[in-house]
């Protein structure tokens, strides 16, 4: 709860300071904010105590909400210092920007710590309203208005199910809450056909806001068309707050045997066909942030199989999996950001081993950890999500697997075009201490998350 | 950094390495088993261990690696390769991994330590190879990666029956026949694409051709060991119950292999192909031994792996070295070269010769003891596999004879550098040392292997 306060208190001193048109004083303040949100979650992890307290019962900031609320905060840091860049060349606007991120985050928060349907609604479309601004905030670019417009609309049809599917839930079970609904289920709702309507409304929603196939058709126009740092975000913030309420929701109300005989092989096909959907479109892609679109597409799929697996460590393996994907995604977004081609080719990552070491290390890295490639934290979530999905869904694993090869060879070319030392352009690229602090974050989080996971398990 | 710095440095490590581990074979009670150096708990919710440790084959595969290493750094002497500091600090990254690989003795490390060699050998191919080479690594990559998932799917499957990845834990699971093919069948596909046994060959001639010489010589020399190793320690003991099952398709495909590459061998005109050819020929007859899980042979098909490394890095070198003066390697356009480089014709006709497994070197040891394991296995194909010996003194004399003897093609030929010398020399010197003394090698490998056979239960099919 203290984080939550923190950042939106924050949000709302970034869009004043934007009053003073001094973007570092923007950054400043939304940075120092995040980094207190940070301090104070950490804080209530280990002591357990929070400074306020109020007695909600929509919310419950409990350790699993509190470690996802970390690495989203986390996430948000990293992509405001690194879209800091960028905004600040609007510095009229700077503090909108980073002001509409920060309520974002608020929504995503509240998605981890929800308790009742009416929280996880209003935090979904908290989250989900910044961003549908941030996507069309270059207001000149035909892209970046197209992709706004489709988010947007896509995103509230997705709102309609969402609010159709809670209302048949709540039909069947009379009660808003994970845990009502739940007790619900146990006492005979089970067999009730308005609740599994219900839930099926409910999971294309959730399909949808993870883009998943085949309601994937919004994600790639929209990776395509928004400014970088938006890009990242919703790769890396939004997903992991999506998947975070999907796995609450489906493991927590909807996860007795009865009712998950019922959705989960609907769920294990959507998964099959995202994977080869997100892989087989990626194949041949020359725009990188679209290329990533599609490879994103193609890690909802693995990830479904965390919400498939059925197992205690489930929460675990998706906070590993999530954090390790954003960790990954948000360094080649910034590799992205800082060769700035207008085109966004992917043909102009080529030689940065000669413009800059660095980069070329954080992408050849992040490429890897993307392909899921030891010793990574990509490797290392991968392989959670896989052996604990083994018990179950063996044959999708498998399939996962292929998929994992196949996508091998797209990133493979990426990391070809990075390493390539064939006539490169030949002026260097030159780092803002800010980004290259962002770039070695990101580099220690993919090669230590692995290394780390005794402690963070324990 | 002076670039003879990167050079001079990447010598000493390769030297203290080799050092550190012939300290570690010194200290080494070869009756004493498999020693243990780390053995605790990591990720318990995981199933991962720490588990580290070698017994007599790692020792040998060490010995290998660290020999191995510093020879194909100082065979690179004569090229600006040598002093990239790109070039030897992969070198080095992959002989961590290799290292890695032959003494983890936990299922996820050595898949980690598996995979972290890929990343190596591409980036060395991929910087240093020839022009045409982006396809044929990319083939490369997505196949070898293609069939270690494979592995990691048998990993994560087997690893449902048992408490935690650790290599005794992992033994210890007891596996319904129909379960335990298909497991297996997991590890066999990554294996058979590294060694790479017929029919999963096709990647192999063309990396190698377009490889840079020292990548060619760390995949053949080294890494492809790490596969055979991987069936002498994992596939084997893991999977007791589908041996019956797998042992004599496998042992038919390594023959095949040897008479297909041998075959293949002998028709090619460019020199590199045709020592990739001969490398098929004789890693399916290693692989094809291995199978036949008889104490005599693996002691055999270990020894002949070193000398395998041994042999494939100075061929290699060999035809580098002819590449490196006239720019070609084509059979056709070559000849004559012994008259104008006597000491070059010398040690090349020494290695040939141990190539073919004369006696008095360490192939002729190594290839009796395999034969001689699958002749009794079953007499065709111990027939079928004794056709290398003549098929493989038919390419290699061949090749020998087509380069260096007959009329002068070739414009001046300069003599072998001190580095190149000194490398053909420590080959041939360790090959003859090893052929008139293979119980140096022995005394390690003979009691390490009957622990694994002894360690693989014997159970009886249910029908």
């Amino acid at each position: 709860m203290d984080a939550l306060i923190v950042i939106f208190i924050s949000g709302l001193i970034s869009i004043f300071a934007a009053f003073a048109k001094k973007p570092v004083v923007v950054l400043l303040g939304a940075s120092g904010g995040l980094m207190v949100a940070i301090g104070l979650i950490i804080n209530q992890l280990v002591t357990g105590h929070s400074f306020v307290n109020i007695s909600y019962e929509g919310l419950s900031f409990d350790p699993i909400s509190l470690v996802f609320s970390l690495a989203l905060s986390v996430f948000s840091l990293l992509i405001i210092s690194v879209g800091y860049e960028r905004f600040k060349e609007e510095p009229e606007h700077t503090g909108e920007y980073i002001g509409l991120l920060l309520f974002s985050l608020c929504g995503a928060l509240i998605m981890t710590a929800f308790t009742d349907m009416f929280m996880f609604f209003l935090g979904l479309e908290i989250l989900s309203i910044p961003i549908y601004v941030m996507a069309g905030s270059r207001k000149h670019d035909l892209r970046s208005n197209e992709a706004s417009l489709k988010y947007f609309l896509m995103g509230a049809f997705a709102t309609g199910l969402l609010l159709f599917g809670i209302a048949w839930v709540y039909g069947a079970t009379g009660s808003f809450t994970i845990d009502g609904i739940a007790a619900a289920i146990n006492d005979g709702a089970g067999d009730n056909p308005i609740l599994l309507v219900g839930i099926l409304l409910i999971l294309s929603s959730f399909v949808f806001k993870v883009g998943a196939a085949p309601f994937h058709f919004w994600s790639p126009d929209v990776y395509d068309g928004a400014p970088h740092a938006v890009t990242g975000f919703m790769a890396s913030v939004v997903k992991m707050a999506a998947f975070a309420a999907f796995l609450k929701l489906f493991s927590g109300s909807f996860g007795m045997e009865s009712v998950r005989d019922f959705w989960a092989p609907a769920l294990a096909i959507l998964a099959v066909i995202t994977l080869f959907v997100g892989n087989l479109s990626a194949l041949r892609q020359v725009r990188l942030k679209r290329l990533l679109a599609f490879s994103s597409i193609t890690h909802v799929g693995y990830t479904l199989l965390v919400i498939l697996s059925n197992d205690n460590l489930a929460t675990f393996d998706l906070w590993f999996y999530m954090a390790s994907y954003g960790f990954s995604i948000i360094a080649i977004i910034t590799v992205g950001l800082v060769v700035n081609d207008a085109e966004d080719r992917i043909e102009a990552l080529k030689g940065l081993g000669k413009r800059n070491p660095l980069l070329a290390l954080v992408a050849v890295i992040s490429i890897l950890s993307l392909a899921g490639i030891p010793p990574t934290a990509g490797f290392f979530g991968k392989y959670m999500v896989f052996s604990h999905a083994w018990n179950d869904w063996w044959w999708l694993v498998i399939i996962a697997l292929i998929n994992s090869a196949i996508s091998i060879y797209y990133y493979l070319r990426m990391l070809g075009t990075v390493i390539s030392a064939e006539d490169t352009p030949s002026e260097k690229i030159k780092l803002s201490p800010l980004t290259a602090l962002v770039l070695l974050i990101c580099l220690a989080g993919m090669l230590g998350l692995g290394i780390l996971t005794p402690f963070i398990l324990s | 950094m002076p670039q003879s710095v990167v050079r001079a440095y990447g010598l000493v490590g390769g030297l203290a390495t080799l050092a550190l581990t012939i300290v570690l074979m010194a200290n080494y009670n070869p009756a004493a088993g498999m020693h243990s150096f780390v053995s605790q708990e990591w990720i318990p919710a995981y199933g991962i261990t720490l588990n580290f440790g070698y017994d007599g084959i790692s020792l040998m595969m060490l010995l290998l690696t660290t020999v191995l290493v510093p020879l194909i750094l100082l065979s690179n002497f004569g090229r600006e390769l040598s002093s990239n500091r790109l070039f030897t600090s992969m070198v080095f990254l992959m002989q961590f991994g290799l290292i890695g690989v032959f003494i983890s003795l936990d299922g996820i490390w050595f898949y980690i330590f598996w995979e972290i060699t890929l990343i190596p050998i591409f980036l060395i191919a991929y910087w240093f190879g020839e022009p045409e080479r982006k396809a044929a690594l990319m083939k490369f990559f997505i196949y070898t990666f293609f069939g270690s998932l494979f592995m990691l799917a048998s990993l994560i499957g087997l690893k449902s029956f048992a408490p935690s990845f650790a290599i005794e834990d992992l033994k210890a699971v007891t596996l319904a026949p129909e379960v335990a093919v298909w497991l297996l069948g997991g590890f066999f596909l990554a294996f058979a694409i590294k060694v790479p046994l017929f029919p999963f060959h096709t990647w192999q001639p063309a990396t190698y051709s377009k490889a840079p010489m020292a990548g060619t010589m760390l995949l053949s020399g080294i890494m492809l060991k790490m596969a055979l190793y991987g069936m002498l320690r994992w596939m084997l003991p893991l999977f007791p119950e589908a041996l019956d099952c797998v042992t004599y398709p496998i042992i038919v495909l390594g023959t095949i292999g040897v008479v297909y590459g041998a075959i293949l061998a002998i028709k090619q005109d460019d020199m590199k192909r045709l020592f990739a050819f001969a490398s098929i020929s004789h890693v399916g007859l290693i692989a094809a031994g291995i199978m036949t899980a008889d104490k005599d042979t693996l002691s055999g098909s270990v020894l002949q792996m070193l000398n395998h490394g041994l042999i494939a890095v100075g061929l290699f070198l060999a035809a580098d070295v002819i590449e490196r003066r006239l720019g070609t390697r084509s059979l056709r356009e070559l000849g004559g070269i012994a008259k104008q480089a006597p000491k070059f014709a010398f040690w090349f006709a020494a290695l040939a010769f141990a190539s073919v497994s004369v006696p008095f070197t360490s192939g002729f040891v190594g290839e009796f003891l395999l034969l001689k394991g699958l002749f009794s296995f079953d007499n065709v194909i111990g027939i079928v596999a004794g056709s290398t010996l003549i098929l493989g003194a038919v390419y290699t004399f061949r090749a020998y004879q087509l380069s260096m003897y007959g009329p002068v093609k070739t414009s001046a030929f300069a003599d072998l550098s001190i580095s190149e010398l000194i490398v053909f020399a420590v080959i041939i010197i360790a090959v003859v040392f090893l052929g008139v003394y293979p119980k140096a090698v022995m005394d390690f490998v003979e009691p390490s292997v009957t622990d694994l056979l002894a360690s693989i239960k014997q159970t009886p099919i249910v029908p």
